[in-house]
């Protein structure tokens, strides 16, 4: 079992191994994810899958790499799901960081700011390697656009689905 | 007594039919300028509706006011006085709320061809004349506004609904269809519908999607299958929008004083009546429903509605009424440490039974996971609509595993495991006892379910009717939720009711056209036509010649009047009398 994997998990999301449960399999969360605009076939519900099982989910994963914080598979989620935040509690038990984030902490501590110029260069010899070239366009717009999602609260308050207050 | 239907849909005329039947006065009230509903807004459910309507607006003691809203409603001495916003005053003895669904609004979603059903089946709808030009291929998409956490129950009919577009489509046309879904929540014949669609090209991917990118000339959607990411065209993209109870019931709930759920629908002290004395509840404001069992809850309201009041139904009234309590699933030895249920069956016949069954698989694996067992269910298809979703939630945040087989995954059962084979991967599980869909289907044996030879929209609606002497209700009906069985009780007493004074009317056969094919004997659920031989006189040339054909004849006694057989003969020699 992971039970490192959960406590980072809980403490930053305030998700239980249980509230995973809640996820339909619908994959929603795949057909949006802004992963898939460059390296297809990542499936974010797979993460929750696993992690429901109690397996644990390691560090090659496509996902835990390069999660962009984009939350558009929250947002399209039925259950609104946080999944890059579970994504970010894993990394942080794995220690590991992804090309973005580097690039785009690296920009708030110079500039205070996000400054994507900056974030270009630093992620510019990674997307060149991968091919990704041609989504460069909807970077850009996913960088305007979505990275304030990305940075809103970590919310700890309780599980996924207590809107109603239901269990 | 005078008796206020409060809603012009189906349940509220379904109601308001059985309450003038028993010699009441009715006021039906519509918010709308004409009664109809939902109904109303699906152009194959128009005429059904309008002819069933038609049956009673000539009625002297029914009053229906168009464009009624309700301002004020005082109590006293258990009479209703409602006053309308124009002045009117309606007095009312009970109170028949029928107030029916929401459709689901995907704004965010929607487009020009990104369309709700609703909107899709006004481009399909004949009247509005040809298809558009670039009709090639459409994509259905469940499930948009349900089960989620906004909604989490299922709406029970989109499923169903998506399935009579896909038919509506393919009569005009023969584009190509995918629909995109989580479960197909079908029911009765619905799956024999499934098959056919399925063995005539229309293709069923087990995954969703939100990814609608549209342009002028299409839509490009993404969804996630078979362990990949798909990317496809498509020309239209339909969203089965999921129904919602009316916001109206929230106010009516605090004009009449009746409770509310936590999702919204009225609460049901007993069966089809509310927690406010003399008000009573039918259709769409009791949970999302299909049009038979709006008829049915709306049949039943009335019965309840006018009982309630002393006078009882008679006897033989319920003695018509039959059911039957269905044996339960075998004990299952509890001693192992981890139990698997799987969900699945090849035959379209056994399909009718997925509702019956998941929600005894639920059941059952709450029960197990509460033991501390170790409990997975394998689904091909959950089919827990309506309020069957919040069991089916509870039992996943209980720590009940449900695993989802896409259409080309496979299971295999070996000792003590199961195997799961996908495209990209095999999962094994250790399992020590394995449940099957199959294993339980002996319960249902030789037993004749009204529901599977009724549950397309006929000519009539007999929402129980197996004979005139013979209603079934609960599980010989259709096997479903418990909380069903005492609804269609009622609504039994109400069809009959319908039925007592009604004049019979027969199938006629013109016998010198009929050619004897027998697809009426085939398609009569009762076994009402035989096939008589007739001599036939053949004169060609020389003498004559004495032969036998065959010709199609009702036998009074059997013929419930419910119009298959004219519906089915392919030269249109029975005719059905409207
Ligand atoms: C796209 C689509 C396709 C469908 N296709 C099928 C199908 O093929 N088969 C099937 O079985 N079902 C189908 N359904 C479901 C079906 O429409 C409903 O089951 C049925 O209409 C419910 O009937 P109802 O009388 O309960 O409610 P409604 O049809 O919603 O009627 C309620 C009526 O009450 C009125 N009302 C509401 N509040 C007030 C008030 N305060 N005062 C006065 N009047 C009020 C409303 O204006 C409305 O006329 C479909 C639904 C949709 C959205
Ligand atoms: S937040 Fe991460 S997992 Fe979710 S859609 Fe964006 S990239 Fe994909
Ligand atoms: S969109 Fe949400 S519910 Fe659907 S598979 Fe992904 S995580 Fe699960
Ligand atoms: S009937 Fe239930 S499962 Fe089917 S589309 Fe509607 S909400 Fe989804
Ligand atoms: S109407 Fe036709 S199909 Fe129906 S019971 Fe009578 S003979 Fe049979």
């Amino acid at each position: 079992m992971n039970e490192e994997q959960f406590k980072a998990i809980f403490e930053l999301t305030g998700y239980r191994q249980q509230d995973f449960s809640v996820c339909l399999g619908c994959k929603i969360c795949a057909s949006v994810c802004t992963v898939n605009d460059l390296s297809p076939s990542v499936n974010p519900q797979d993460i929750l899958l696993s992690l429901f099982l109690g397996h644990e989910v390691n560090s090659d994963h496509a996902l835990v790499h390069y999660c962009t914080n984009c939350y558009r598979c929250t947002n399209a989620c039925p259950w609104g799901i946080r999944i890059p935040e579970v994504i970010r509690a894993l990394r942080e038990s794995l220690a590991l960081e992804s090309t973005f984030e580097r690039a785009f902490k690296g920009s708030l501590k110079i500039w205070g700011r996000v400054y994507e110029p900056y974030i270009f260069m630093k992620t510019g010899v990674f997307l060149l390697k991968e091919g990704y070239l041609k989504y460069m366009p909807k970077w850009t717009e996913y960088m305007s656009f979505h990275l304030p999602h990305g940075v809103r609260r970590l919310s700890s308050q309780g599980g996924p689905s207590d809107s109603k207050g239901r269990l | 007594m005078n008796i206020l239907v409060i809603g012009g849909g189906i349940s509220g005329i379904s109601a308001a039919k059985v309450a003038l039947r028993g010699g009441h006065d009715v006021t039906v009230i519509e918010c709308t300028s004409e009664p109809g509903g939902l109904m109303a807004r699906i152009a194959n459910c128009r005429v059904g509706f309008k002819t069933f309507f038609d049956e009673i607006t000539d009625k002297p003691r029914l009053t229906v006011i168009r464009d009624a809203r309700i301002a004020k409603v005082e109590k006293r001495e258990n009479i209703f006085t409602i006053i309308l916003e124009d002045g009117q005053s309606i007095r009312a003895d009970r109170v028949i709320v029928a107030a029916g669904l929401s459709p689901y609004d995907p704004v965010e979603y929607k487009g020009k061809r990104v369309l709700t059903s609703l909107e899709y089946d006004a481009v399909i709808d004949q009247r509005n004349g040809d298809l558009p030009a670039d009709f090639e291929k459409i994509g259905f998409f469940l499930c948009v506004g349900s089960r989620s956490k906004e909604y989490p129950l299922c709406s029970s009919v989109c499923c169903s609904y998506t399935l009579r577009e896909v038919k509506w489509t393919l009569q005009r046309a023969k584009p190509e269809i995918t629909v995109f879904y989580n479960d197909l929540r079908f029911f009765g014949q619905e799956f024999l519908m499934e098959k056919a669609y399925r063995d005539a090209g229309v293709r069923f991917v087990r995954a969703n999607s939100r990814y609608f990118e549209e342009d002028d000339d299409g839509v490009t959607v993404r969804y996630f299958a078979g362990g990949d990411l798909k990317e496809e065209r498509f020309n239209y993209v339909v969203l089965a929008i999921g129904l919602r109870p009316s916001p109206e019931l929230e106010r009516l709930s605090g004009l009449f004083g009746f409770s509310r759920d936590q999702f919204g629908f009225a609460v049901e002290k007993e069966p089809l009546k509310t927690d406010a004395e003399g008000v009573y509840v039918a259709g769409g404001s009791i949970e999302p429903m299909s049009i038979k069992d709006a008829i049915l809850t709306g049949f039943g309201a009335a019965v309840r509605a006018v009982g309630d009041g002393g006078r009882h139904l008679s006897e033989p009234l319920e003695g018509k009424v039959y059911t039957e309590i269905p044996a339960d699933l075998p004990d299952i030895d509890k001693s192992h440490a981890s139990y698997l249920f799987y969900l699945g069956t090849e035959d379209p016949w056994m399909k009718m039974f997925y509702e019956y069954v998941s929600g005894r698989f639920i059941a059952l694996a709450r029960e197990l996971r509460l033991l501390g067992k170790t409990v997975c269910v394998v689904s091909r298809n959950m089919v827990v609509p309506s309020y069957g979703e919040i069991e089916y939630e509870k039992a996943r945040r209980e720590g009940v595993v449900f695993l989802h087989l896409e259409e080309e995954d496979s299971i295999t059962f070996l000792e003590n495991e199961a195997r799961i084979a996908r495209k990209d991967r095999e999962t094994v599980l250790a399992i020590d006892k394995v449940i099957r869909f199959d294993d339980y289907l002996r319960l249902f044996d030789g037993k004749d379910f009204l529901i599977q030879f009724r549950s397309e929209p006929q000519l009539r609606w007999s929402p129980t009717k197996w004979s005139r002497e013979k209603y079934h209700t609960g599980f010989i009906r259709y096997p479903r939720a418990e909380r069903w069985a005492r609804r269609e009780f009622y609504g039994a007493l109400g069809e009959i009711l319908l039925d007592v004074e009604e004049e019979r009317v027969l199938p006629e056969v013109s016998e010198d056209r009929c050619s004897g094919c027998g697809s009426c004997k085939d398609a009569c659920p009762h076994d009402a036509i035989e096939m008589e031989m007739r001599e036939q006189q053949v004169a060609l040339f020389g003498p004559n010649v004495v032969s036998g054909a065959s010709i199609a004849h009702v036998k009074e006694g059997s013929c419930v009047g419910c119009g298959l057989c004219a519906a089915t003969c392919p030269s249109h020699v029975i005719s059905y009398p409207m």
